[in-house]
């Protein structure tokens, strides 16, 4: 009877323990959460980092399809004036060579596909970098389409548009949980080229580097240095980081100043007002091409374009992690002037303080209203 | 002396059982531990369910809904009645299959601070870090977190 028992018991054990292997691992005792609360790393060396991001920020976007439109406003030409040494060229009766007579022009609307997209490279918790690539179109549809007499900002404009076709990349190299480096570079293509590229000599390359710290899991911010374009020539300047969350998930900032500001309202974690401004702006090389009559390859001029968009933006997960980014707002120029590099040699005027060169063309252009639309795949 | 060779067979038994329980543990079974992500925030454990394998949610670095001082809860679910789930317990880690490649992988991973659930595969890097990849349909669409193996026993302080 006893071995009768035993036995019992040890097939008993050995069921047992054969199911309890397929059940929950979890233990009964589970629920006492506080057994986890004192725990350390079983590594003795384990470092924390700090992450990229904050709790509460907007979705990185990983693809982006979208499609941007001006309203109508006047663009006043002024003649296109040759310039020798980083000044006006005159003729011989004194007066200012040109190059090309000024006029003023009923522009419709300015629309065009952006699209980009984002991809993690690699993605640790001590190093995270990510590759990119973006392609902006900008077609100005003219009221009345200028012709040969017309200036030749207007032709281009009119039949070649703008384009800029870039790549791009950023670093996070976390330095401890509280500090990190970022640097984010590209390198853009931008003119008036069509299906044929303009040559890699013409690549702009703009790049940041920012030293932050991230006191807590809903604030960053950091302080660094930019090679820019985005007021349309290049510039150095000092900029700040600052992203911040409220302690209700409500509200918050997302800044990279002078680049852009936002203040952002969170309605849920799928739905997100803005409200703020960004500056956009890239040095476009006029490159013609010679079969549509006028060839300005040789001529080494670019527009400078740069302007501030203040803008109310409403982004929302409409599927799970497809969004959509619908903003509005109010476009200011800031430059749309032409400018000849002096024998292909940027100008670095550092608004006026270490040169101040004439541009060849000056141009004002009027401020619409403006509306992008795009659809985003957003990041884990 | 019947009665003794009985109790030595029974010990025996269950020492061979045991062994062979022990035995039968599957490779995969080195995921089971406590774990912490990078940010340092939550603590998951990851358990064996059958031949899969889950993390739950087991400490949070701050419990509570500063808005309503209560335990949170997964108020970000898109499933209004998951709303009110604690979320200490919660299950983020869901249906691992341990694969021969040495990685565990056919599970999704749930992210509580926007609602969101993503395939995820993970990838043992040494026996006390997970490289965790959350991604949507192919893995080059992803984010990897790394996250450290916790000792059970109190840290010693």
């Amino acid at each position: 009877m006893m071995l009768r028992s035993i036995w019992a018991l040890a097939l008993a054990t050995s069921i047992g323990g054969t199911l309890w292997a397929q059940s929950d691992s979890s233990s009964t005792a589970e629920d006492d959460f506080s057994q986890y609360d004192n725990l350390g790393f079983v590594d003795a060396g384990a470092k924390r980092f700090c992450s990229p991001k904050i709790e509460g920020l907007s979705p990185a976007k990983l693809i982006s399809l979208g499609y941007d439109y001006q309203g109508a406003y006047n663009l006043s030409a002024s003649n296109i004036f040759k310039i020798e040494d980083g000044t006006y060229a005159f003729d011989p009766n004194g007066q200012l060579t040109v190059i090309s007579r000024g006029s003023q022009a009923k522009v419709n609307a300015t629309y065009g596909v952006r699209a980009g997209f984002n991809i993690p490279v690699i993605s640790k918790t001590n190093l995270v970098w990510q590759m990119g690539a973006n392609y902006w179109n900008t077609q100005y549809a003219y009221d009345e389409p200028p012709t040969t007499e017309s200036n030749l900002l207007h032709q281009t404009l009119s039949e070649h548009g703008l384009r800029t076709t870039g790549v791009n990349t950023t670093v996070f190299k976390p330095l401890s949980s509280k500090t990190f480096l970022l640097f984010q570079g590209s390198a853009d293509l931008s003119g008036t080229y069509g299906i044929e590229f303009m040559p890699a000599q013409y690549l702009r390359y703009s790049a940041a580097l920012i030293y932050g710290r991230r006191p807590t899991e809903k604030k960053q911010w950091g302080l660094g240095l930019a090679r820019t374009y985005r007021v349309g020539e290049i510039n150095y300047i000092p900029v700040v980081l600052y992203n911040s969350t409220d302690a209700l998930n409500k509200w918050g900032a997302e800044v990279l100043f002078p680049a852009r500001a936002h203040v952002r309202r969170t309605i849920n974690p799928r739905n997100m007002l803005f409200a703020g401004y960004e500056l956009e702006g890239q040095s476009y090389r006029l490159w013609r091409d010679p079969a549509s009559g006028v060839d300005l390859r040789k001529e080494d001029l670019e527009i400078r374009r740069g302007e501030a968009r203040f803008r109310m933006v409403y982004e929302f997960s409409l599927k799970d992690f497809i969004w959509l980014s619908v903003q509005a707002g109010y476009r200011l120029q800031y430059r749309f002037d032409v400018d000849r590099l002096v024998d292909g040699v940027e100008i670095y005027r550092a608004f006026g303080l270490l040169r101040d060169d004439s541009y060849a063309q000056n141009n004002v252009l009027g401020n619409p209203l403006y509306f992008n639309v795009s659809l985003n795949l957003v990041s884990p | 002396m019947l009665r003794k060779l009985s109790l030595w067979a029974a010990s025996a038994l269950i020492a061979v059982t045991s062994l062979n329980f022990e035995l039968q543990e599957s490779p995969g079974d080195k995921l089971i531990g406590v774990w912490e992500p990078s940010n340092g925030r939550s603590r998951i454990k990851i358990d064996k369910i059958g031949t899969k394998y889950y993390g739950r949610v087991v400490w949070l670095i701050e419990p509570n809904d500063p808005e309503t001082n209560l335990p949170k809860t997964d108020k970000n679910n898109p499933d209004a009645a998951l709303k009110n789930v604690p979320l200490k317990g919660y299950r983020m880690l869901k249906d691992f299959v341990y694969q021969t490649d040495g990685t565990w992988s056919e599970g999704t991973i749930y992210d509580p601070l926007n609602g969101s659930t993503y395939n995820c595969v993970i990838k043992m890097k040494d026996k006390n870090t997970l490289d965790i990849r959350g991604y949507i349909g192919v893995q080059a669409l992803g984010r990897t977190d790394v996250w450290k193996r916790l000792a059970t026993a109190p840290a010693k302080k």
